[in-house]
């Protein structure tokens, strides 16, 4: 069968579709160059006014809040296109991002412990023998929880290429054997989210145990001191893994823009909405739900590798289910479905959350009860979650819809189609 | 062989309940047929056997010139292989635009990869736009499909499943709720991809059908009750009784 086969009564009129679509992707996604544009006013505005390079206004502790909020940014992304786009609302994206930061944190603490056990042997008579050194660090590491030798898995702590191939593998393969075995056998909806759940779990609680060779409780400490670089001020690292953010989150976000420009993203809203429609049109669901599952595991991976140098301390708690609740509130408060309202929704409810919990926020004293904010916050945070899905399901991100929606014609809410079902304005110009 | 599609002694069963019962059917290469049947006759599971949805517990159903079996492919791969389906409510995605719609059909690799850096051409719009035309959506394109009037998205699913390409088309109830123009226009629709294509229409409605002007396969309890034209099968004992008997 040939395209000819078609006959048509009509005559072709031409380069009709050829509309919007001819032009290039810039033109066509101008939030691309508008979030860019932000983000690097941001990264310029932060640079001036910080102490690290510029007048000093901002304290070094804000600088590495504004980079960790960067990189939730980014982890907020990929859950944007995993939920927002492909309809797959995994609630364990917050364990690929903890792996990522264990992988990097390995090697930060191998590095200077390996660094500060030569210093002191080398004192000794004797130049220390390479076991020695290596005994060394492993007492040093894992005398907090009772061993001395390296597991297993600390096998290439010693090599930053190696360890950082790691923040990228060990979320991707993990994720990818994880969703083929998930996507293969047809979960979805609740059930696969139940699934992810208790995947971050069991993770979370394996690596709380002291013998799962990651230091149980402790996890991984010290990771703000880069090894080798002692002597560089924390006001110009701190400054080093912004810009790195900075860049990974304009990165990010032009290459989640790509994908789900064009067909691809196409398909992935399609699977959102109709799934069981999309087979029947010939493409394979499983796979593209594992493609973008292990994509933003790895996203996820990279995002927490630059995370948690600037927190410097990783543990499990890091990687409980409530991280990735979490992740989902923001999305869905930015504003699902749209790249900038993953973003705005991360970076807003995070930095909130930071001046609520950080005890800035004033108390409200009613008189017979004072309201503590650290108490609180989290149940203003779980109202603003049932407000939004009830009355904004668009999130903050809707209100660019509004602003445009100033420039289409108005029906004045009337239905758009004959049917009782059919979308009304206001829903279908999204 | 010369048929496209042989489907010879399918049963199936839900719950002990026996949906399809030793069904055998056939059709050509560029052929329409009208499948009728009264309620529960089986005619949405046989497409579902067809399409890969439901697996049969008996019976073979092959396609092709290699006589290729397709129970055992999923059903992106039956859909690749050239069954195009449409379903009975118009299933068409609301919140893109008709163009969206049209360029997701359009037969290309359906791998993840090659889709990731398939970008639509100028062939590509032209394609859409000629399909578009056809289906009488040209100045749609842009819209929602959600927008669009019920029978605007019973065509827009119509062209989807030409804009596949298909070797065979399923067609289930493609008229209802349209009205008498819009019928009219359905049913041109349909009998052009058939001097090409294999065509499969499931119908409830007698007039329909009978503009349709093809042969007709009248589907009871799972099986097969009469075969051929409508004027022929009409006057079939056993289908006047099944049809008014009770």
């Amino acid at each position: 069968m040939t395209d000819t086969a078609l006959s048509l009564s009509r005559k072709n009129p031409g380069g009709l579709g050829a509309g919007p679509q001819s032009r290039s992707f810039i033109a066509r996604h101008p939030s691309v160059l508008i979030f860019i544009g932000c983000l690097a006013l941001f990264t310029l505005g932060v640079t001036v006014l910080a102490e690290g390079f510029g007048v000093g206004v901002i304290s070094t502790s804000f600088v590495k809040t504004l980079g960790k909020t960067l990189c939730l940014c980014l982890v907020a992304l990929a859950m944007d296109l995993v939920w927002g786009y492909t309809g797959i609302l995994s609630l364990g994206h917050m364990a690929f991002f903890g792996i990522g930061g264990y992988a990097i944190g390995m090697w930060l603490m191998y590095a200077r412990t390996e660094l500060i056990v030569a210093t002191s042997l080398a004192q000794s008579p004797l130049p220390p023998t390479p076991q020695e050194i290596s005994d060394g660090i492993a007492s040093q590491i894992f005398g907090v929880v009772g061993a001395s030798e390296f597991p297993p898995i600390w096998a290439v702590a010693h090599s930053l290429p190696l360890q950082l191939a790691a923040v990228v593998l060990v979320p991707g393969l993990i994720a990818l054997v994880f969703g083929w075995l998930a996507f293969r056998s047809r979960v979805t909806g609740v059930y696969l989210s139940i699934l992810t759940q208790a995947m971050t779990l069991a993770l979370s609680l394996y690596l709380f145990q002291n013998d799962s060779g990651l230091r149980g409780n402790n996890g991984l400490s010290g990771l703000q001191n880069l090894p080798g670089l002692g002597d560089v001020p924390q006001s110009t690292v701190s400054m080093w893994f912004l810009w790195a953010s900075a860049a990974a989150l304009g990165l990010g976000y032009v290459f989640c823009a790509w994908i789900v420009s064009g067909t691809f993203g196409s398909v992935l809203r399609a699977i959102r909405d109709d799934e069981a429609r999309v087979r029947f049109l010939g493409y394979s669901v499983e796979a593209y739900k594992l493609f973008i599952f292990t994509v933003t595991a790895i996203i996820a991976g990279i995002a927490g590798a630059l995370y948690y140098p600037q927190a410097g301390i990783i543990n499990p708690a890091e990687i409980a289910p409530i991280a990735s609740i979490y992740l989902a509130v923001w999305v869905a408060i930015g504003g699902r479905g749209r790249l900038y309202g993953a973003v705005i929704g991360a970076a807003f409810v995070s930095l909130l959350s930071t001046w609520f919990t950080g005890g800035q926020a004033p108390d409200i004293n009613l008189g017979v009860y004072t309201i503590q904010w650290v108490d609180w916050w989290t149940i203003l945070l779980g109202l603003s979650f049932v407000a939004v899905t009830l009355f904004a399901p668009k999130g903050i991100g809707g209100l660019v819809d509004l602003i445009e929606a100033r420039t289409s014609p108005n029906r004045h809410g009337a239905d758009l189609g004959p049917d009782p079902g059919a979308l009304r304005e206001r829903e279908a110009d999204t | 062989m010369t048929q496209l599609l042989e489907v010879s002694g399918v049963s199936v069963s839900f719950d002990g309940f026996r949906a399809i019962n030793n069904l055998s059917f056939q059709i050509g290469k560029a052929e329409m047929r009208a499948v009728i049947g009264p309620n529960g006759a089986g005619k949405t599971t046989f497409m579902d056997i067809i399409t890969g949805k439901t697996k049969p517990d008996d019976g073979s159903v092959l396609w092709g010139d290699k006589s290729q079996s397709l129970l055992k492919m999923t059903e992106s791969q039956i859909a690749q292989a050239g069954v195009g389906r449409k379903f009975q409510r118009p299933t068409v995605f609301e919140d893109q635009s008709v163009a969206d719609n049209l360029t997701l059909a359009l037969k290309k690799n359906r791998g993840p990869l090659s889709v990731l850096r398939f970008r639509a051409g100028h062939a590509d719009h032209t394609k859409v736009a000629e399909i578009a035309d056809e289906i009488g959506l040209e100045t749609a394109l842009h819209r929602k499909a959600g927008e669009l009037s019920h029978g605007q998205k019973q065509w827009l699913e119509i062209g989807m499943l030409l804009a596949q390409d298909p070797q065979l088309l399923l067609v289930d109830e493609p008229a209802a709720g349209m009205t008498p123009a819009e019928r009219e226009h359905t049913t041109e629709l349909l009998t052009r991809a058939a001097e090409t294509r294999a065509v499969v229409v499931v119908e409830h409605d007698m007039e329909f059908v009978r503009r349709l002007n093809c042969r007709v396969t009248v589907l009871h309890e799972g099986a097969v009750l009469a075969e051929g034209s409508l004027d022929h099968v009409t006057s079939d004992e056993k289908v006047i009784e099944v049809y008014l008997g009770r």
